[in-house]
């Protein structure tokens, strides 16, 4: 049985007059220790996707069930309760709380759920230590370079072991060198700690490293094959697929 | 679960110093002008209702308001005494330095210093009773006096016509009584320019314990008819209020003042939570997105505006109740005072008041706060 289960997921938005259909009668199954990256031209709904399966954005019709809970019918109040123990959150961003020490940003979703002060802090060291960040743990995000902002924000992430952890293009707003240590981080996690990542990323570089990539376009996924065998590049890979 | 969160609470009204500390000013100000008209008020208040002002009669000379214009015989007070229903009577000489409302006013009250003894509940904390009643210029001064003229036993004290030496210093129970300086009656009988003597200005009756003031008020007034000068009596509240009558026009006005104080701190506090979530509406997203709860973000926001408010009200009561408590002040007209003075009522009210405005204030922004879509907010920049 799949980790998520997506079936007949559409969602639509209206900009004026028109209207706009990201998402039309997607189904995709995920399972435990998946790492999928999702890629697609701008506006085909991938963010959309991962914020259907977080919970923070409500499909016109279909659902959505993670570990055997429908998301797409919890309450908002609810839903918050399920993010907090079941799933991460990475943004392009990063967002990080800017008064709040690396320490504390990590820690930030843990202070939701009923764990004791030690379990907190045992949790909070072994996070930013998967990170390699346990020297920075009193640092401001100010006092932190963006790839190291990127960092607490997967520690933060990952550290209250969900279920599934999202990432809306994690290196977007990174160089090239840091956006490569994101992204092997990313694959260490997923294969070290059996993570369920989903990813969205413009960057084929990056989409290659995931186990599944799959493409959104005109509102349907396609899925690519698992690893290049044919020693095409993730670009002329991707344009393979999108030729199907 | 909020105490966990209070980190980030207190993080984040700290992150705008200067915003925080000038709302925090403006409410500290505010507040503290709300607790100064609210002791003003309980000094009416307290002056009008309490048993002293119930239970006691004053009489005056008829339409006379001012105490230099009331002259009585004081051998009213052997009439007066026969009257059913009147435990005591203590003859009153009244002088003060002006009869028009004044911040700095200062009044004398000369009386039969045993029977001052017995009818006030004055309590000496320097200074001696014997000295007084011994001395025939001694004068008892009352501590918001003291506190305002800076005398102290010992030191010699002129006003006017009027030299005195200060015998002790006096707490009572009744505030506006420390406004007051007493002297022996014969003293300021005699005193030069004053010219009354066998004339007090006014006579305080003492009702038993079952008697209706308003009947020996009338009986009073009856008696005295055929008397050379007719009197009024009325109750000493109700004296006081009508001698006051100035004032408590310009009192229950300023009442408004306080209510405009209240308004000023929840725009105040509003205003700059209103501007705290609108910074932040990506962050509260974010603290969705994380888990958090929509109404766990409407509590942070209220649980901000709350700390900046009672912050505000906290330092401005304590601000009001110590100049309150250490200045002094009072403010009377025609010889009848009222005390500015601290009590834990006043206090507590306002404490009470900027908790109450905090929460208010932060209704707004904190449902704004909490029920952005997640998504949209996400977006911003």
């Amino acid at each position: 049985m799949a980790l998520v289960e997506i079936r007949n997921l559409s969602k639509s938005f209206s900009k004026g007059d028109e209207v706009i259909s990201p998402l039309v009668d997607v189904d995709l199954d995920i399972h435990q220790g998946d790492f999928v990256s999702l890629m697609g031209p701008s506006g085909t709904g991938k963010s959309t996707l991962l914020n259907l399966i977080s919970g923070i954005d409500q499909p016109e019709q279909g659902t959505i069930v993670v570990d055997g809970v429908e998301v797409t019918k919890l309450s908002r109040s609810k839903l918050a309760d399920w993010r907090a123990a079941n799933l991460g959150y990475i943004f392009q961003t990063h967002n990080l709380i800017p008064v709040l020490t690396a320490y504390e940003n990590v820690e930030l979703p843990i202070l939701l759920l009923p764990l004791t002060a030690g379990e907190r802090r045992r949790r909070v060291e072994i996070a930013l230590e998967a990170v390699g960040l346990s020297d920075r743990a009193d640092h401001y995000p100010w006092q932190m370079s963006g790839g190291q902002e990127q960092r607490v924000g997967i520690a933060r992430a990952i550290v209250a072991h969900p279920k599934v952890v999202v990432a809306d293009e994690p290196t977007g707003s990174l160089d090239t060198k840091t956006s490569d240590q994101i992204q092997v981080l990313l694959k260490r996690l997923n294969q070290e700690l059996d993570i369920t990542l989903v990813m969205v990323t413009h960057d084929s570089e990056a989409a290659a490293i995931a186990s599944r990539q799959m493409i959104l376009d005109n509102g349907k996924i396609i899925e690519s094959i698992a690893e290049h065998a044919n020693g095409a590049s993730s670009e002329q890979h991707a344009q393979m697929v999108r030729g199907k | 679960m909020m105490f966990r969160l209070s980190s980030y609470v207190i993080k984040g009204i700290w992150r705008h110093r200067a915003r925080t500390m000038l709302t925090v000013s403006g409410a500290a100000v505010a507040m503290f002008v709300f607790c100064f008209v609210g002791s003003v008020q309980e000094g009416l208040e307290r002056l009008t209702s309490d048993e002293d002002a119930q239970r006691t009669l004053i009489v005056f000379q008829e339409n006379r308001f001012c105490p230099t214009s009331s002259r009585l015989p004081e051998d009213y007070a052997r009439r007066i005494a026969e009257i059913p229903g009147v435990k005591d009577v203590m003859p009153v000489q009244v002088w003060t330095n002006n009869c028009r409302a004044s911040l700095d006013i200062v009044v004398f009250n000369g009386a039969p210093p045993k029977q001052l003894q017995t009818a006030r509940k004055l309590e000496l904390t320097s200074g001696n009773w014997g000295e007084f009643e011994s001395r025939r210029d001694a004068a008892i001064v009352g501590e918001n006096v003291a506190t305002r003229r800076n005398l102290k036993k010992g030191d010699q004290f002129s006003i006017g016509d009027l030299d005195v030496q200060v015998a002790g210093v006096f707490t009572s129970p009744v505030p506006a009584e420390e406004n007051l300086i007493y002297t022996g009656l014969e003293f300021l009988q005699y005193t030069r320019g004053l010219d009354s003597a066998g004339l007090v200005t006014q006579h305080e009756v003492h009702l038993t314990e079952n008697a209706d003031p308003d009947e020996v008020a009338s009986a009073i007034d009856e008696a005295l008819r055929a008397g050379p000068v007719a009197t009024t009596t009325r109750r000493k509240g109700a004296f006081q209020t009508s001698t006051l009558s100035d004032l408590v026009d310009l009192i229950g006005f300023a009442h408004y003042l306080g209510y405009a104080c209240v308004g000023l701190v929840l725009a105040l506090v509003a205003t700059t939570t209103v501007m705290a979530v609108q910074d932040r509406i990506k962050e509260h997203a974010v603290l969705q997105t994380l888990g958090v709860r929509p109404a766990r973000v409407f509590r942070i926001v209220i649980a901000e505006s709350l700390l900046l408010c009672f912050a505000g009200g906290i330092l401005g009561t304590a601000v009001a109740l110590a100049i309150l408590n250490w200045g002094g002040l009072a403010i009377g007209a025609e010889g009848v005072t009222i005390a500015f003075r601290p009590s834990i009522q006043l206090a507590a009210v306002g404490l009470l008041v900027s908790a109450s405005v905090g929460i208010l204030a932060g209704i707004i922004p904190a449902v704004q706060a909490a029920r952005t879509p997640i998504v949209t907010a996400l977006r911003q920049p």
